[in-house]
């Protein structure tokens, strides 16, 4: 501790989590060259995608290096002040749609007007990021991968980076699967998961420093590879989504039509709409599948769409539970169904593809977090600790983000100051504040959500009884009128017969407990 | 609206979407995902060729005998790795500056 180290904190990736802790640090009194951050990707953000809403004004916390982020920053699109939730089958689509005053800054009486909730491309964002972060002083590097941390009294060339991650030769099936780390002698493995971290590694080169920020996102190859997160409960399928998008071009003057936005002014971003949906959409190709490839008859993929405006584009895409993932059945595939359900089509008609992609989202809740947030010399934040938020009408993750990588970085500060940077007193520090941070109180007070989110029901009958009840109650074909209450009775009926696999849940008792479970919500 | 779609059946080109987004491939020497297809072979679920948004998996869905692995189209999203509990399959991200660039996000 007491011999000079390169830096004195080291970040491993530039998203907001990374950022936030580096500008933290500085606002600790941390000396800028003494602070580098790390990123993959050359230019920086070429390697993020997401959604994206950034819900929470998290970033105001550092106006005296991001000034006026909100209007200044590229990848900050539209401000949301306009949310909408509904459920699709095939056919039809019912929606639940809020404009809210007070969402807009300007007029409201809800306290406080502010807008708090923006679209973001976080390329564009993250490069913005990293330009105000060399302009405070931080030492960035693009393109470089870490591949290794630095370990105490362990050689790095003791054992090769891959060696963490790959799959051994011998390696069964299943949980008998085993890697290589686990036949490397005793005690380098020992060093590996419970020596202290003293830098990082990046081709043969070390880099030391006091503490190391692991801010690698929802994909964290370090988190696994050092032991804060074990390989097989990396590789659980459980509460892990993937999330398929495209950018699709509009035009601003369309979208502004469209989706009847706010132009923006010299004071105001323009505005914009989100909108995140339950689909019911994958009956025909889910029996299609099954027929194929029985072993996984009668699951349904559980998925998600999720509709956002940015300035001159729309993101349109979808988050797939990947547990409910049948066999038989492209991810890809289920995008497009989406992208032609009738409703969406007509919001991005006229419009072309320009962006495909697709990432990983942790809606890891409590059970399913690494084990630990700090170890000797080093701390994980944000999408790779799992910090996500869902609960079916909100999903959140950038905020927590940030606000994990403020708690981490005057945590970091601290310690370095005391001289001591010990997993206890990083516990002390930051893994407390991250406890009684809102983020494990929300995600706590939440806690049953993923019990509703993963209700096949959502994603099977729901969507259906819904819109098809809503299509006959509000229609007039000339016969006469029936309660509305009669009409969705009649078309759970109908739906029950189409087929038995759908039926599950459609009882009066299986109709209750989903009920119970949204008062969760 | 195709015949397919009216029944409810849906297929996306995904090449043509991969065809939007710029990469920068690294040599075959430094392929960051790394598959033991011969372990492929004993797989009875393929849930890698259904789960990868890229198409780099082809396998007993395009009539192949053996899977067949291309790392090139990777958008480096790690579904792969989880989804495959065979022990096949060595992940990793791209070294610097290699891989997927995405210009929107």
């Amino acid at each position: 501790m007491d011999e000079e180290t390169d830096f004195d904190v080291i970040v491993i990736g530039a998203g907001f989590a990374g950022a936030a802790t580096a500008f933290q640090l500085l606002k600790e009194g941390i000396e800028g060259d003494r602070i580098l951050v790390v990123d993959r990707a050359d230019p920086i953000g070429g390697k993020n995608m997401t959604g994206g809403i950034l819900w929470g004004r998290e970033l105001d916390a550092f106006k005296e290096y991001l000034g006026n982020w909100e209007m200044d920053c590229p990848g900050i699109e539209r401000c949301i002040n306009h949310k909408k939730v509904g459920f699709l089958n095939n056919e039809d689509a019912l929606f639940i749609e809020g404009r809210f005053a007070s969402w807009d800054g300007t007029g409201g009486t809800e306290e406080p007007s502010q807008r708090s909730a923006w679209s973001v491309l976080r390329a564009k964002t993250d490069a913005w990021m990293a330009e105000k972060m060399e302009e405070a002083g931080i030492f960035v590097m693009a393109g470089v991968k870490i591949d290794q941390l630095n370990i105490d009294g362990l050689e790095h060339t003791s054992y090769d980076a891959r060696d963490l991650t790959d799959p051994s030769k011998d390696s069964g099936v299943g949980k008998a699967q085993k890697w290589k780390v686990d036949s490397l002698p005793r005690d380098v493995v020992d060093k590996i998961r419970n020596g202290t971290i003293t830098g990082i590694v990046q081709g043969g080169e070390v880099m030391t420093c006091k503490v190391v920020v692991i801010a690698e996102g929802s994909n964290s190859i370090l988190t696994r590879g050092y032991d804060f997160d074990t390989m097989l409960h990396a590789q659980s399928k459980d509460d892990m989504l993937l999330g398929i998008k495209e950018i699709i071009h509009l035009g601003k003057e369309r979208i502004d039509e469209r989706f009847n936005c706010f132009p923006g002014d010299d004071e105001r971003p323009p505005s914009g709409m989100a909108m995140e949906l339950a689909l019911s959409l994958y009956r025909e190709m889910s029996h299609e599948a099954w027929e194929k490839y029985p072993n996984t008859k009668g699951l349904y993929p559980r998925c998600g769409g999720f509709f956002y405006t940015n300035e001159e584009t729309v993101s349109c895409g979808i988050i797939v539970q990947l547990k409910s993932l049948p066999e038989g059945l492209h991810t890809y595939d289920l995008y497009q169904a989406f992208k032609a359900q009738p409703a969406i089509a007509a919001l991005i008609e006229g419009g072309e593809a320009i962006e495909y992609g697709s990432h990983l989202c942790p809606e890891y809740g409590l059970n399913r977090m690494p084990h630990r947030f700090t170890r000797d010399g080093a701390v994980v934040v944000g999408d790779a600790a799992g910090l996500v938020f869902a609960n079916g009408m909100q999903i959140q993750g950038m905020n927590y983000a940030i606000h994990s990588g403020k708690l981490a970085g005057a945590a970091i500060g601290n310690c370095i100051s005391r001289k001591d940077v010990s997993a206890k007193a990083l516990d002390a520090t930051y893994t407390k504040s991250l406890k009684a941070s809102f983020i494990f109180r929300d995600l706590k007070r939440f806690k049953s959500a993923t019990k509703f989110l993963n209700h096949p029901s959502n994603f099977t009958w729901v969507p259906e009884l819904l819109g098809k009840t809503a299509n006959r109650v509000f229609r007039e074909i000339g016969e006469e009128k029936i309660p509305a209450e009669k009409v969705m009775l009649k078309t759970r009926k109908e739906l029950r017969k189409i087929n038995k696999a759908n039926k599950k849940g459609m009882g009066f008792f299986g109709i209750m407990r989903l009920g119970l479970l949204t008062r969760k919500l | 609206m195709s015949e397919t779609q009216k029944i409810g059946l849906f297929k996306y080109d995904v090449k043509n979407g991969l065809g939007l987004v710029g990469y920068n491939i690294d040599d075959h020497e430094f392929a960051h995902i790394i598959v033991d297809i011969k372990k492929c072979d004993e797989c009875s679920h393929m849930m890698c060729v259904w789960g990868c948004p890229a198409q780099c998996y082809n396998f007993r869905d395009q009539g192949l005998e053996h899977m067949k692995f291309q790392y090139e189209d990777c958008v480096e999203c790690g579904t792969c790795f989880i989804l495959c509990d065979q022990g096949a399959v060595s992940w990793n991200h791209p070294r610097g500056g290699f891989g997927i660039t995405y210009s929107h996000g």
